[in-house]
């Protein structure tokens, strides 16, 4: 006989706490004041996510400037869709999604204009998608705060290389710490895919970055 | 045997977060494999480098330009509502105007075809006058008595200047040259062709007889032996044919 360990497999939508419902400052009653025409409301959501939300998409998109844009749009979205949102997940699963569709359609358009990074690339010869190379700088360095950077660059454009579908969930998972039954809300996929790409991201960088290892 | 375990720790150490420890069963598979050692290190190594990277801050004015866009979104919003709904507006209108006026001409066309003829007004505007056509000389000969067939020849006034159609241009072409053309009979038959010898005076304009049921025909000659014949029917009105027929539903010695 089988037996439910947590009541989420059940199969219902995850309820909400009820400290999360009777808070005034939490997200979902931001939210709720913001459709209410709080501005007050929507600028503290909007201080409260700026920071994550540029960072992740800069993680996503490698281009600060582009990555602020895009943060903005997730942020008129959400304000624009505050009559349709609905309470089923965490407010960061929604404002994620959001960012995440922006960024992996910002990166379809950069396929599409075959834009490539002026460090170079090379053709695979089995005729898969061609990849960035970026060899390690191996010359000696004064500074440890140059090599810590020049490590953090070097991890940032490996991170670049990577297929869109490793790559958000590597950040999420690395870079923004969030657990695997989040970042399988925020792609919409199975926590089992979510694990498995993570792990061969990981196995990408690892190749990417044995001179630093 | 070993490798599928390197495998299961292997995913173990892989699902863990940095801060977390690994199980003993783990912890003693590490001690014994040196490679799953060397990954679970190089591993940690490369999760912290990406840990690292942090958060990236917003620019300063992040808000600003966010609260900027917002209304930049809104106002654009309304005049994308304007330029959207204009132009249906637009078309809406054309094309009720379209059919106003699709609607007006039917009515126009649709009056000018069923519409009452005045035969009075177009008898007079039509050429009076009788052309001796020898076609017409000998259709005369075969036309009832004149005592049986009511006839009205109506002249044109000097001053009048009828310009309706090609035939009336025509008879006044015709008057102008003072040649007779038109013969206006009201019989079933024809109309009677007034021969030239005879004065115009004596074929005086006649009203149209109110109680005739006779349809009324015009004979039409441009002189060069092409002639037309219009047959208008009988007209008749509530009235006249109350009068004709008798007012059978008003008393007696009353009407």
């Amino acid at each position: 006989m089988n037996t439910l360990t947590t009541i989420d497999e059940l199969g219902f939508a995850p309820a909400l706490q009820q400290d999360v419902l009777e808070d005034t400052t939490s997200d979902h009653a931001l939210l709720e004041a913001t459709r209410s025409g709080d501005q007050d409301a929507f600028a503290e959501l909007v201080s409260r996510y700026r920071n994550q939300i540029t960072s992740y998409i800069y993680r996503m998109t490698n281009d600060y400037d582009g990555a602020v844009d895009l943060a903005q749009e997730t942020f008129v979205r959400v304000y624009r869709a505050a009559d349709r949102y609905q309470r089923s997940y965490a407010f960061s699963t929604y404002i994620y999604r959001i960012a995440t569709n922006l960024a992996i359609s910002e990166l379809r358009k950069r396929k599409r204009r075959k834009l490539v990074s002026l460090t170079g690339f090379f053709q695979q010869s089995d005729g898969s998608e061609a990849k960035e190379f970026n060899p390690p700088d191996l010359r000696p360095l004064q500074d440890s705060d140059l090599v810590e950077t020049e490590r953090r660059n070097a991890v940032q454009r490996a991170i670049g290389t990577l297929p869109e579908k490793y790559r958000a969930p590597l950040i999420l998972r690395d870079v923004d710490g969030r657990s695997y039954d989040e970042i399988a809300r925020i792609l919409e996929t199975s926590e089992g895919t979510v694990k498995s790409r993570i792990s061969r991201a990981r196995g990408f960088l690892r190749e990417k970055m044995h001179a630093y290892l | 045997m070993r490798k599928n375990t390197c495998e299961l720790i292997r995913r173990e150490l892989d699902e863990l977060n940095l801060d977390e420890t690994c199980s003993t069963a783990a912890i003693e598979h590490l001690r014994e494999c040196a490679m799953c050692r060397e990954f679970h290190e190089k591993q940690t190594k490369l999760r912290q480098i990406v840990g690292s990277l942090g958060t990236v801050a917003a620019p300063a004015d992040f808000d600003f330009r966010l609260r900027a866009r917002l209304a930049n979104e809104s106002s654009s919003a309304a005049s994308h509502f304007n330029f959207v709904d204009w132009p249906v507006l637009q078309r809406g209108l054309a094309a009720a105007a379209l059919l106003l006026v699709f609607a007006t001409g039917a009515f126009l066309v649709r009056s000018m075809l069923n519409g009452p003829v005045p035969v009075t007004e177009t008898a007079k505007e039509s050429a009076p006058t009788v052309k001796e056509s020898p076609r017409q000389l000998e259709q005369a000969g075969s036309f009832p008595a004149p005592g049986t067939v009511k006839h009205e020849v109506v002249t044109l006034p000097p001053g009048k200047r009828p310009q309706r159609n090609k035939m009336d241009a025509r008879a006044q072409v015709a008057v102008s040259n003072n040649r007779r053309l038109a013969t206006i009979d009201s019989s079933f038959s024809g109309a009677e062709v007034i021969k030239g010898t005879e004065p115009l005076a004596s074929s005086a304009a006649i009203p149209i007889d109110a109680l005739s049921l006779q349809s009324f025909t015009v004979s039409v000659d441009d002189g060069r032996g092409n002639a037309k014949t219009i047959s208008v029917p009988a007209i008749s009105f509530g009235s006249q044919r109350l009068m004709h027929n008798g007012n059978q539903f008003a008393p007696k010695r009353v009407w």
